[in-house]
This record gives C-alpha cells, sequence and structure tokens, in this order.
C-alpha cells in the first residue's frame, strides 16, 4: 500500500483531525496550568516574605534596632533561608542613622514595595533565577528588605511544561499510529471489495464480497451490494432463459414453415397446391408474429414503463365489460360464464393492460374447459384489498405444475396438443406484477381458481 | 346518391378550413390520392404496385421533409406514413402537418408495438395505427374507412341511418324497418360502428380496436361470436343478410332496403 494513499484515506485525516484538535485543547490546559500554579507559588512566596517583614519590625517596635538585627539573624540561619547549595532566601536590613547593614545581600539602593531582581548567586543552568521580594522602611531612615529566590517556582513551570511536552509527544504518537492503523484496516476491506467488483467485472458472476460479521457500516454496504448482486444474478438468469426459450421455442414453428414450403416445392403440381400452401405458410408467419408480439409485450410490461399511465380506474366496470365481452364465446363453447361483482373496487392501473389479463385469465378457462364448464368471475372487496376471481370447474392444474405455468413457453403436460403459445399466462403474470398485485392459482374442487389481488385505490 | 352527395360536399365544404381537408363522400377510388412515405423502397413499392391494383392514386417520398412538403402543397385523401423516417420523424411530421392546418387523415406504418407508442401516435394528431408486418388487406381496409372519413368530424348526429336500419345514438335503440331490434351494449356498438361504415371492409383487427378498444390479438373468436349474434337478432324476421363475411378480410356492412 503506497503511503501517499494511506494519506489520503479518510479516516487518517479524521485521526489528523482529532489529533490538532487534541493538541489545541492540551496548548489551552497547559497554559491555565501554568497560570494557576505559578500564581498560587508567587502568593505563597510573598505571604512567607510579609510575615518575616512582620516579625522583624514587630522586633524593632518593642525592643529597638538591636532587636530587629537580631531577628534578622536569626531568620537568616533558619532553613528557609540557608537552602542546601545556594541561599533560600536574602534579607537586608540598614539603619541610615547608625549605618549599620546586616544582611546576605550587598548594599543597594532602597527601593520600596514589590520588586525582583537577579540572583546575585544563580546555578550554572539556571539564568533565570531572580529574586522577588518587598523593601519597606520598618522606621524613619530603617530600610527592610526580604526577598526570597524564584528558582523553586522556575523549576516547577519547567516541570510542568515537561510533563506536557511528554504527554503531547505520546499523544501525537498514539494519534498517527491510530490512523495508520485505522487506515490500513479500512484500505484493505476497501481493496477486497475493490477485488470482488474487478472480479465480477472479469466474469466471475459468482463471487461475492466477505462479511466480517461485525454489523458496520462497511459490513452492511457489504451485504447491500452483495444482494444487488443476487438480484442482478436472478435477472440475467431470467433473461438467458428467455432467450435460450425464446430460441428453442421459435425453432419449432420455424421448422413447420420450413418443412411446409419445401413440400410445396417437391409436391405441388397445381396453382391450387401451391395457393393452399401458401396460405397455410402465412398462417404460420402469423403464429410467430404472435409469439413474437406477446414477448415483446410481456418485456415492455416488466419493464415497466407503463406505470407512468396508471389511473384511477373501476375493477367491477372493467370486469363488467370483459364478461359481456366474453360471455358469447363462452356461450358458443356450450359454457356458461357468470359474475359476481358485489362492490366496487377503484384502483390504481392500466385499464388496457388489466383488460388483456382477465382476458388471458377467462379464455383459457373457455379454451381448457370442456363443454359445460362453468366459469365464474367474482369481484370481492375488504380491507382496501379487491380481490378479483376467475373460476372454473374445469380439468384445473395439478399443485406441482402450479409454480410453472407462470413461465415462458410453458405448456401443461396435458395441454401441448392444444393450440398456444404458453405466454398467456407469464403475460398474466408481468401485469400483476406491474400492479404490485398477488396473484395464486388455487384448487376450486373441481376446477382452477385464478386470484389475484389488488390494493384499493380509496 | 347523387344530391345526397352534393349536399354533405357542401356541408363538409362550409366547415372545413382548408381546401384540401375535406373528402366528399361519393369519391371513387380512382379519385383517392394517397401519400405514401416510407423509407424502406421495397415495401412502399409493393404497397404502390397493391393500392395501384385497386385503382387509387398513389404517390411516394423516402423522407418526411418532401413528404411533409407534398402534403401540404397537393390534395391527397390519406396519407400512410412511416413512423421513423429520415429527416422528419413520423410523429414531428404529423404535428407539424397539423400544425399548418392541414387536416387529412394519417394511418402510421410503424414496427413499434408498444401501447406508448400508439398513444403517442394519436395524440400527434394521427388517425391510425397499423404495426408491421402487417397483411395488405388490412391496410387497405383502413385506407377505405379514412379516405371516405370527413376530415373535419362534424358533431355526432343523434340519429344514424343506413337503409332501412335507423339506430338512435342518445336512446341506444335500433330499428329495422321500423321493428324495434334489442342489442346489448356491446352489440350496439358493433353496429354503430358498421353503420358509421357501410359498404367497406372492417378487418377483424379493426372491429376489435373500435368497438372493444383492445390492441391485443384474443385466443378465441370474439368477433366472430359478437357478429353472429348481432347478425342473428338484426336478420330476425328479414330475408337478407345485413353483414357479409369477406372471407380472408373482414366483415361488410350492406344496408339493407
Amino acid at each position: 500500500m503506497r503511503p501517499t494513499r494511506l494519506l489520503k484515506t479518510e479516516s487518517f485525516r479524521s485521526a489528523a483531525l482529532f489529533a490538532t484538535l487534541f493538541l489545541i485543547l492540551s496548548w489551552v490546559l497547559l497554559g491555565v496550568v501554568y497560570w494557576i500554579v505559578n500564581d498560587t507559588q508567587k502568593s505563597a512566596l510573598i505571604g512567607a516574605v510579609d510575615a518575616d517583614i512582620n516579625t522583624i519590625r514587630n522586633g524593632y517596635r518593642e525592643k529597638g534596632l538591636s532587636e530587629a538585627i537580631e531577628v534578622v539573624q536569626q531568620r537568616l540561619g533558619s532553613g528557609d533561608y540557608t537552602g542546601a547549595d545556594l541561599p533560600g532566601g536574602y534579607i537586608l536590613i540598614h539603619d541610615a542613622a547608625s549605618g549599620s547593614r546586616v544582611g546576605n545581600l550587598q548594599p543597594m539602593t532602597p527601593q520600596l514595595g514589590l520588586f525582583s531582581f537577579p540572583a546575585p548567586a544563580k546555578r550554572a543552568h539556571d539564568v533565570t533565577a531572580s529574586v522577588l521580594g518587598r523593601g519597606v522602611y520598618i522606621a524613619d531612615g530603617v530600610y527592610l528588605f526580604v526577598g526570597r529566590d524564584t528558582g523553586q517556582i522556575a523549576a516547577t513551570r519547567l516541570r510542568i511544561l515537561e510533563a506536557f511536552a511528554w504527554i503531547e509527544a505520546v499523544a501525537m504518537v498514539l494519534a498517527g499510529l491510530g490512523g495508520i492503523f485505522f487506515s490500513v484496516q479500512f484500505m484493505r476491506r476497501i481493496d477486497a471489495i475493490t477485488r470482488t467488483c474487478q472480479s465480477i467485472i472479469a466474469g466471475r458472476f459468482s463471487d461475492r464480497i466477505a462479511l466480517r460479521g461485525s454489523g458496520d457500516e462497511l459490513d452492511s454496504l457489504a451485504a447491500a451490494v452483495n444482494n444487488m448482486l443476487d438480484r442482478i444474478a436472478t435477472l440475467l438468469d431470467n433473461l438467458r432463459q428467455v432467450s435460450s426459450d425464446v430460441a428453442h421455442d421459435l425453432r419449432t414453428p420455424l421448422t413447420h414453415l420450413r418443412n411446409r414450403l419445401e413440400e410445396a416445392r417437391q409436391k405441388s403440381v397445381t396453382t391450387d397446391d401451391y395457393a393452399a400452401a401458401v396460405t397455410r405458410s402465412i398462417e404460420d408467419t402469423d403464429h410467430l408474429l404472435v409469439i413474437f408480439a406477446a414477448l415483446l409485450r410481456i418485456s415492455q410490461i416488466e419493464s415497466g414503463s407503463r406505470l407512468s399511465a396508471f389511473s384511477v380506474l373501476s375493477l367491477s366496470e372493467l370486469l363488467e365489460r370483459i364478461c359481456e365481452m366474453y360471455r358469447p364465446v363462452a356461450e358458443d363453447h356450450h359454457q356458461v360464464l357468470l359474475q359476481e361483482l358485489r362492490r366496487d373496487a377503484q384502483i390504481r392501473g392500466d385499464g388496457e393492460l388489466l383488460t388483456q389479463m382477465f382476458s388471458n385469465l377467462i379464455e383459457n378457462a373457455i379454451r381448457h374447459g370442456p363443454s359445460g364448464t362453468r366459469i365464474l368471475v367474482r369481484l370481492d372487496v375488504s380491507d382496501n384489498v379487491a380481490t378479483a376471481s376467475v373460476e372454473d370447474d374445469g380439468p384445473g392444474i395439478a399443485v406441482e405444475e402450479r409454480d410453472k405455468v407462470f413461465r415462458r413457453f410453458y405448456r401443461l403436460t396435458g395441454s401441448r396438443s392444444t393450440p398456444g403459445n404458453g405466454l398467456g399466462l407469464a403475460l398474466v403474470a408481468a401485469i400483476a406484477n406491474l400492479h404490485s398485485a398477488k396473484i395464486e392459482l388455487g384448487d376450486n374442487h373441481p376446477g382452477l381458481r385464478v386470484r389475484t389481488c389488488f390494493e384499493s385505490a380509496r | 346518391m347523387g344530391i345526397h352527395g352534393e349536399f354533405l360536399y357542401i356541408c363538409n365544404n362550409l366547415h372545413a378550413r382548408k381546401p384540401c381537408a375535406f373528402s366528399p363522400l361519393w369519391r371513387n377510388v380512382t379519385d383517392v390520392h394517397i401519400l405514401l412515405v416510407e423509407d424502406d423502397v421495397e415495401l412502399a413499392g409493393s404497397l404502390r404496385g397493391q393500392f395501384r391494383e385497386q385503382g387509387y392514386q398513389v404517390e411516394h417520398f423516402t423522407d418526411g421533409d418532401s413528404g411533409l412538403a407534398s402534403a401540404c402543397g397537393a390534395d391527397y385523401q390519406v396519407i400512410v406514413l412511416d413512423r421513423m423516417l429520415p429527416l422528419l420523424d413520423g410523429l414531428s411530421f404529423v404535428r407539424e402537418l397539423r400544425a399548418r392546418g392541414v387536416m387529412t387523415p394519417v394511418i402510421y406504418l410503424t414496427t413499434m408495438s408498444g401501447i406508448d407508442d400508439r398513444v403517442q401516435g394519436l395524440d400527434a394528431g394521427g388517425d391510425d395505427y397499423l404495426v408491421k408486418p402487417f397483411a395488405f388487406a388490412e391496410l387497405l381496409a383502413r385506407v377505405r374507412v379514412l379516405s371516405r372519413r370527413p376530415a373535419n368530424a362534424i358533431d355526432a348526429p343523434v340519429r344514424l341511418t343506413v337503409g332501412s336500419i335507423e339506430l338512435d345514438l342518445l336512446k341506444r335503440t335500433v330499428a329495422r324497418a321500423g321493428t324495434p331490434v334489442e342489442l346489448l351494449p356491446q352489440e350496439f356498438r358493433l353496429l354503430e360502428y358498421f353503420a358509421r361504415n357501410p359498404d367497406r371492409v372492417l378487418t377483424r383487427r379493426m372491429l376489435l380496436e373500435n368497438v372493444w378498444g383492445i390492441h391485443f390479438d384474443p385466443q378465441t373468436s370474439v368477433v366472430e361470436s359478437h357478429i353472429s349474434r348481432l347478425r342473428a337478432k338484426l336478420n330476425h324476421g328479414f330475408e337478407s343478410d345485413v353483414i357479409h363475411t369477406v372471407r380472408g378480410a373482414g366483415y361488410k356492412f350492406l344496408a339493407p332496403n
């Protein structure tokens, strides 16, 4: 995996973004901690300095200068001021009248209030060390300065800075490693998907993206892609099936036609013979054209382009019209076509296609039923569902064949001799599908019951 | 017939918006000029020959532009138009033709059998639609009906009288020589279509399209069954048959005396 590609990944970018945010936050935190610690330590230092000034001033007030000098010397001997190698603090008392000066500082120009100056003694590495203290006159002409070395505060500040530097360094390294880790993980899975896609492009249609089972977003994407591939595979299979069916089932009528023409060439003697052969050949051609038309219609319906022509229509009126259309046909076959359209049902659909669908169902009942067959067209409406059914007491369809009859070119085992192209019910299924209507074949005891369930438009 | 025809001619003339936009009822076949716009030269040659055998005058163009120019310049009774043409396709041809006020009936020839294609074709201003391949008899029957149809349909009359048969289109009643005939709604529609096109061959497909509004081939004898019932009802008590079967072509309604 190329590093530049890694740096471009979304997970690496988000890791970098979060690392930057963390850095900014830690700087703010550092500033706050730095300020608080510095302030607290300074206040403590000033508090200690002021306490010493008070003690010395009290000594002076009670017993005079000698007492004050006594206290100063006492304080200088205490741990606060001695320190291990360097003085921790500095005191200077100077009486202008007597000129006496006591303390561990060089004489200095009296200066009042809080101030600081570079420490007279420094550790070699500590260039910033300074003395912070307060200068006061405890009496006329008696100047007192008490101060402390600020090295301690500086050391604390340094430690805080060091600690933050470490924290940030570790955080940056972790963010970088994490970013690379997640990017590599992400890239691996994306690469797996890409590889699968390329393999499918190369022709291995059965390949699918491996799922990790973690249920994360990449997994659900992979699952969706797999489902899509399954659907496409089914459609492709259908298409392949249809093409081979078409090629196969058109071969039979074409062979008939060819044989007939050949026979005409060999055996016909008179013009009448030829005329008869031509008439029958035209009939064969017409039969072929009917098959083509039906196939085209099915594929046109399956493409779903007719959906735009849908409108609200009355299913009962439609069925009534179709019944009126086929009643004489049934009578001519010595059959009875009855209707039981109890309630009106409005559905959304394509009137022309629905007419063809119910016509096909009724024609099937007429053509496959013997004389005396009773055909009943029914419409029931309940709970937003309009159920239109065509029932007959004819030969029916065996249970194991019921699913297959909706396939293109499927002919029932017993019906191969009757005219038909095996496309009628495939067309019915395509039209029902387009209307999202459920279609089921059932037993009418005896006979066939075809039920189509539509969603009501109201 | 002459006076009757002349009267209708005047009526048509009064209602016609353009000089070429009418066709008198008594016109002889030889007076019928057909404009054929078809780029398939082989098919066009065959159609032209067969139309001429039937006594029609045929002008043929192979592209939409020159066809349209001719359609607007000369007086044709029917335009037979291929749906897919070079330079100007069939749909645009008809839209342009109607936009220029020419109301000559148009029948499309097409390989596009989709429902949408048919609806589009008729919406554009076409009058009929025939899917290739077709039998010449089918095209001939349709051309005959179209060439006699007044291009500007005058408001539908309330009564239709053909010979001794009288239809009341409002009350939906029929009488033959004054004797009422009881018809079912679809039988009435069938008779009405026949009565509007007397003495012309009407094919099975024309009847299915115009009477039942269906554009697929039923696998059963729908047309035959209805015609036999209509025929039985109309002929009941009369000698002459009003509906003739024309073998291999269709049916013809003969006005009885």
